[in-house]
């Protein structure tokens, strides 16, 4: 069971558990607030000297990827993986912090928590509410540290002012006020937290030949260098926040690009006027990728609030000269008091201008679909996203097996064959006709695998086993002993459940709709045989009728169906989706 | 008005930033202006504000989409006004792009609206005509301007020219792709193995070249809309 933490209470990792491979659930919410939740790899100093040990959402992972940002699943709202014997010598210690992106306070929160997952069970969970804060705008929640052994500390320390404040706190370098992309676009400005060369390699490799220019590189032709102005600043300090008029003459003279490449950046407080009513000519690539927050030379993903892409073109239809789209006083609003983006101006509904159009981040359809670029390579499994998974075949030629249909895509040479009758033929067994195919993956690439858009969710396998309900299963490791078990009760549809028992060392991938509860096993947990997924194969299983519940909680109901009822040690968990198939 | 609405109040739209923009992840949100018309799939409007018009039947996409359908109620419509337009496809992902002088090919059934501007034409893929059961159109998009596509599931990107190897895509789950990849079909399942069910992993499409595709983490690629008539 988890060990429940207090506020300043500390303990050793290898007291909650033996691995070293840790799952930690971060869960914060409130209402109308979103989180950028983030971890910080100190070094002795208790300093950021490492800027790719910073994790966050615009640097998913660190170099030797033993930290690595998992995103949200699993009901936490955010979710890293710490691989502690790979973490290097230097980093020595793990902070992870939220902090709330835009207005709020963190008083306003709901319940949360930070939880420590290894080996497929809560080992750890230290719970907070906003009772325990005021108007801090960030909070330092738990760290993982090195003192001769790993330990884990509750800290629960907020920060006044955020983000900024937070890294200031670490000693790393504040380029721009968090959620708006930076503001003056300067040409290799030396971000203060250098994106890993992975990361500003990205770009290029993806360019279409009819693209243009996309890679944040300082064009050829701008003719004003942008000077250093201000970037990066002394640590700590905010930035600049505006860009000065050096930016606008680049803007004017700006040869080259292609129409529809600029990008207005609201935030900028102040923009020249040869900026807003001369829209620039077709010519920006000087102005180039512009460093997104915290310096990241990532094109700024499509449709953030406070980016702007407006058709700011002579001859085009939008000339972008209209009235910002809120601002219209004296309009009433329709609705009594709806939000400024209800009131109708009276001019038409046009292209609102929160700031003119300003040459910066590359825009168009590489920039769009970034965010949905392939995730980086290395692991046998990687998720790619919360409902597809990649299994790479090239690093171990380990044949994996895959519910027949469920590739979307693979790269490299790929053999999928049909999986034996003998072990489909008994799962085939099942009178309901639902039947299981399997096909077998074999050679060298990468595969993608999902299914109708359900969630996905590897597990790996150390030595332990895990039943998974045979309609859940998504793929695995062909290494893995697997063999079906079928559990017969009155009532079940077809007159058995088929259950996948594996186990060994490999990754099963179970699939489920919606997101899943993991429940431990109590003297008293029950399961709804149709939403059930998968449970620790030590939990034994009894087939309860429990009608007369079942009867009394659905009315009109047939009280047909069967609870299954757990048993087991505590440890035990099972796992149920949010829809009965 | 005296009904709290604070729990509500967060899903409030945000100010206009773009002709096109997400409101969550599902909704898209159009910000129509006069002379400047959209395209649209019929049935996708879901609410508007302002004055929009629409023309479920124009001329210019009965000549263009001609081959796409046959016969029943024209899959795109026109719209044209001033004010707010909200479009879905019962809860897909919607992904806005801006097209800068790019190009990109839609599988019919994932375009939920672009300007009408474009520069576009609907193609029948090469290749797929002998898949018999599923007429896979695609519709080619070029030019500047905003385009908005569905995916049922987070999508992902794919480059296809990162190894010498093609892509291999399987055609339920295709969404977009850059043209100028050359495509061809591809039958992967050996005779042998053709046991049971049809359907399966049997065909896909081969991607080539320099360029991407998009791909959703769904094989179900049902057209709804047009299912609803």
């Amino acid at each position: 069971m988890a060990r429940e933490f207090q506020r300043g209470h500390k303990a050793k990792i290898s007291d909650l558990t033996a691995g070293t491979d840790l799952y930690i659930g971060v869960q914060i919410s409130g209402p109308g607030l979103s989180f950028d939740i983030s971890c910080f790899g100190l070094d002795a100093q208790e300093r950021l000297s490492d800027d790719r040990y910073f994790i966050f959402f615009n640097q998913p992972k660190s170099p030797e990827e033993s930290i690595q940002q998992l995103g949200a699943q699993a009901g936490d709202t955010e979710s890293f993986r710490v691989t502690l014997d790979r973490v290097p010598a230097h980093v020595r210690k793990l902070s992870f912090t939220a902090t709330v992106d835009g207005a709020g306070q963190m008083s306003q929160i709901g319940p949360g928590y930070v939880r420590i997952v290894a080996g497929g069970a809560e080992v750890a969970r230290y719970s907070f509410t906003g009772a325990e804060f005021s108007t801090e705008r960030a909070v330092m929640l738990g760290d993982i540290y090195m003192k001769d052994v790993w330990r884990f500390a509750a800290v629960g320390q907020g920060f006044d002012g955020g983000l900024e404040a937070l890294l200031t706190n670490f000693g790393g370098e504040v380029l721009e006020e968090e959620p708006e992309p930076a503001s003056a676009p300067t040409p290799a400005a030396a971000p203060a937290f250098a994106p890993p060369a992975a990361q500003a390699s990205a770009p290029p490799a993806f360019a279409a030949p009819p693209a243009p220019p996309q890679t944040p590189q300082p064009a050829p032709a701008a003719p004003t260098p942008p000077p250093a102005q201000g970037f990066p600043p002394p640590p700590g300090s905010t930035p600049p926040p505006v860009a000065p008029a050096v930016h606008a003459a680049a803007t004017i003279a700006a040869p080259i690009a292609p129409p529809g490449f600029f990008t207005g950046q609201p935030g900028v407080g102040q923009h020249t006027p040869a900026g807003g009513t001369i829209p620039p000519p077709p010519g920006q690539p000087g102005v180039p990728g512009q460093p997104g927050p915290y310096g990241q030379q990532q094109p700024a993903p499509y449709g953030q609030p406070g980016q702007q892409q407006p058709y700011g073109q002579p001859g085009q239809p939008f000339p972008g000269q209209q009235p910002p789209y809120p601002g219209q006083p004296g309009q009433p609003g329709p609705y009594g008091g709806p939000p400024p983006a209800a009131l109708h101006g009276t001019p038409p509904h046009g292209m609102p201008q929160g700031t003119p159009p300003q040459g910066g981040t590359p825009v168009g359809v590489q920039a769009a679909l970034e965010k949905y670029r392939e995730a980086p390579t290395g692991q046998r499994w990687t998720l790619q996203n919360p409902r597809l998974i990649r299994v790479d075949l090239g690093t171990d030629p380990q044949p994996v097996l895959a519910r027949q249909g469920s590739m979307v895509l693979y790269q490299g040479k790929v053999d999928f064959g049909y999986k034996g009758a003998g072990f489909a033929g008994r799962i085939m067994g099942n009178a309901t006709g639902q039947e299981m195919q399997l096909m077998r993956c074999t050679g060298r690439g990468q595969v993608f695998l999902a299914e109708n858009s359900a969630h996905v969710h590897p597990i790996e396998l150390q030595g332990d086993a895990i039943c998974v309900s045979a309609e859940s299963v998504l793929a695995f490791d062909e290494s893995l002993q697997h063999e079906v078990r079928r559990i017969e009760g009155h009532g079940i549809p077809g007159g058995a459940l088929f259950t996948m028992q594996f186990q060994g060392h490999g990754t099963v991938v179970v699939k489920t709709n919606g997101v899943p509860v993991v429940l431990p096993v109590t003297p008293t947990t029950y399961a709804d045989s149709n939403a059930i997924v998968a449970w620790s194969a030590a939990a034994q299983v009894v087939i309860s009728s429990q009608v007369r519940l079942r009867r009394n909680s659905y009315p009109g109901h047939s009280g047909e169906t069967v609870n299954l009822q757990f048993r087991g040690a505590p440890g035990n968990f099972i796992v149920v989706q949010p829809y009965e198939v | 008005m005296t009904m709290n609405q604070t729990p509500i109040s967060g899903y409030a739209p945000t100010p206009v930033a773009a002709r096109m923009e997400n409101h969550g992840s599902s909704m898209l949100k159009v910000a129509m202006q006069s002379g400047h018309d959209l395209f649209a799939r019929t049935g996708s409007m879901i609410a508007y504000e302002g004055f929009v018009q629409y023309e479920a039947n124009p001329p210019a996409i009965r000549q263009m989409a001609s081959q796409w359908v046959t016969g029943e109620g024209m899959p795109l419509m026109k719209c044209h006004g001033d004010g707010l337009l909200y479009l879905a496809d019962y809860g897909a992902d919607v992904v806005c792009l801006q097209l800068n002088g790019d190009s990109l090919s839609v599988n019919g059934t994932n375009i939920l609206a672009f300007d009408a501007h474009l520069q576009w034409g609907v193609q029948r893929v090469k290749g797929m005509a002998k898949f018999a059961g599923q007429g896979l159109f695609n519709v080619a998009i070029s030019g500047t301007g905003w385009v908005a596509l569905t995916s049922r599931g987070t999508p992902i990107v794919v480059d296809c020219g990162s190894g010498e190897d093609e892509t291999y895509v399987d055609p339920d789950a295709l969404v977009a792709w850059s043209t100028g990849l050359k495509m061809k079909g591809k039958r992967s399942f050996k005779a042998s193995s053709m046991i049971g069910r049809g359907s399966g992993e049997a065909y896909q499409l081969g991607f080539s070249g320099q360029g991407f595709v998009v791909v959703q983490p769904s094989e179900d690629s049902t057209d709804r809309l047009r299912a609803r008539g």
